[in-house]
């Protein structure tokens, strides 16, 4: 997805000052990294950027030794880090999620992660998630959350010129550029990126 | 704390913030569905915000649509468009 949105709002609630105490964990989700995108990773990775201001950690830490120790060095599993998580929010005034694309998981992990999230929020419903995908995502989240807003999302004409010119404004190899071409591409990616 | 996630995902937002075209997508920030979500005003039932959009080069950009979607939003009970 770019993660142009995502990260509008990741720095938005960081930057804006808030009269609430507030913490905020982001996650952008990518098909080239499905390795090591596994759910236990993605929400030891939301975990890890809580905990980093709090003293939970040496809990965890106690913990992950312990799990190593007894799963032969498998270290923690997906319910270990919910559960973690969840002590994690217990111990903060506001969280905010944040995770980008979730198209790019594997299905498997989708699933796992949505279920993961809506244990959370039923234990925890003061926690705002924030997540971004394409169209056909939209199912899996209505299916496992039985409320929620939605918001379509498209670019404006003025928007995909704007943002055409500046690139070719930044091309590198201009020689390759005539006017004909840049009027070309001006005129035409607009118009179709609509239908894309 | 790589014994947690190795993912991090704090450098890939400091990448993706590098690259972004700041003067699209702001409306969103000032749309009422974001203001109500991030102050909470909504509640429980209003925890989880989903944004969609088609992949391509629109992705960078963003834009309401209003019109038909908001008409089908009683499809779905509890879920607001």
């Amino acid at each position: 997805m770019g993660g142009n949105i995502s990260s509008l709002v990741i720095d938005s609630l960081c930057d804006e000052p808030s009269e609430e105490d507030i913490a905020v964990a982001a996650l952008y989700c990518d098909f080239r990294d499905h390795q090591e995108q596994t759910t236990a990773n993605i929400i030891g990775a939301i975990l890890k950027q809580l905990v980093a201001r709090d003293e939970v950690l040496g809990h965890m830490q106690t913990a992950f030794q312990k799990s190593k120790r007894e799963l032969g060095g498998r270290g923690l599993r997906l319910p270990d880090m919910v559960r973690m998580l969840k002590r994690a929010i217990a111990t903060l005034p506001h969280v905010f999620m944040c995770i980008d694309a979730l198209d790019e998981c594997l299905p498997k992990n989708l699933l796992e992660l949505l279920e993961s999230l809506k244990d959370i929020l039923q234990e925890w419903p003061r926690t705002r998630i924030f997540v971004t995908g394409r169209p056909h995502v939209e199912a899996e989240i209505v299916r496992y959350f039985t409320t929620g807003v939605i918001v379509p999302i498209s670019p404006s004409t003025h928007e995909i010129t704007g943002y055409l010119e500046r690139k070719l404004e930044m091309d590198t190899m201009r020689d390759a550029m005539s006017d004909t071409l840049r009027a070309d591409i001006l005129k035409i990616i607009p118009e179709r990126i609509p239908e894309m | 704390m790589r014994w947690l996630s190795p993912l991090d995902p704090r450098r890939r937002h400091q990448d993706v913030r590098t690259d972004r075209f700041d003067s699209v997508g702001s409306w969103f920030l000032e749309s009422s569905e974001f203001r109500e979500w991030r102050s909470g005003e909504g509640g429980a039932d209003k925890a989880v915000l989903f944004c969609y959009g088609n992949p391509g080069v629109g992705k960078t950009f963003l834009r309401q649509v209003t019109g038909p979607r908001e008409e089908a939003g009683a499809i779905t009970d509890g879920w607001q468009y």
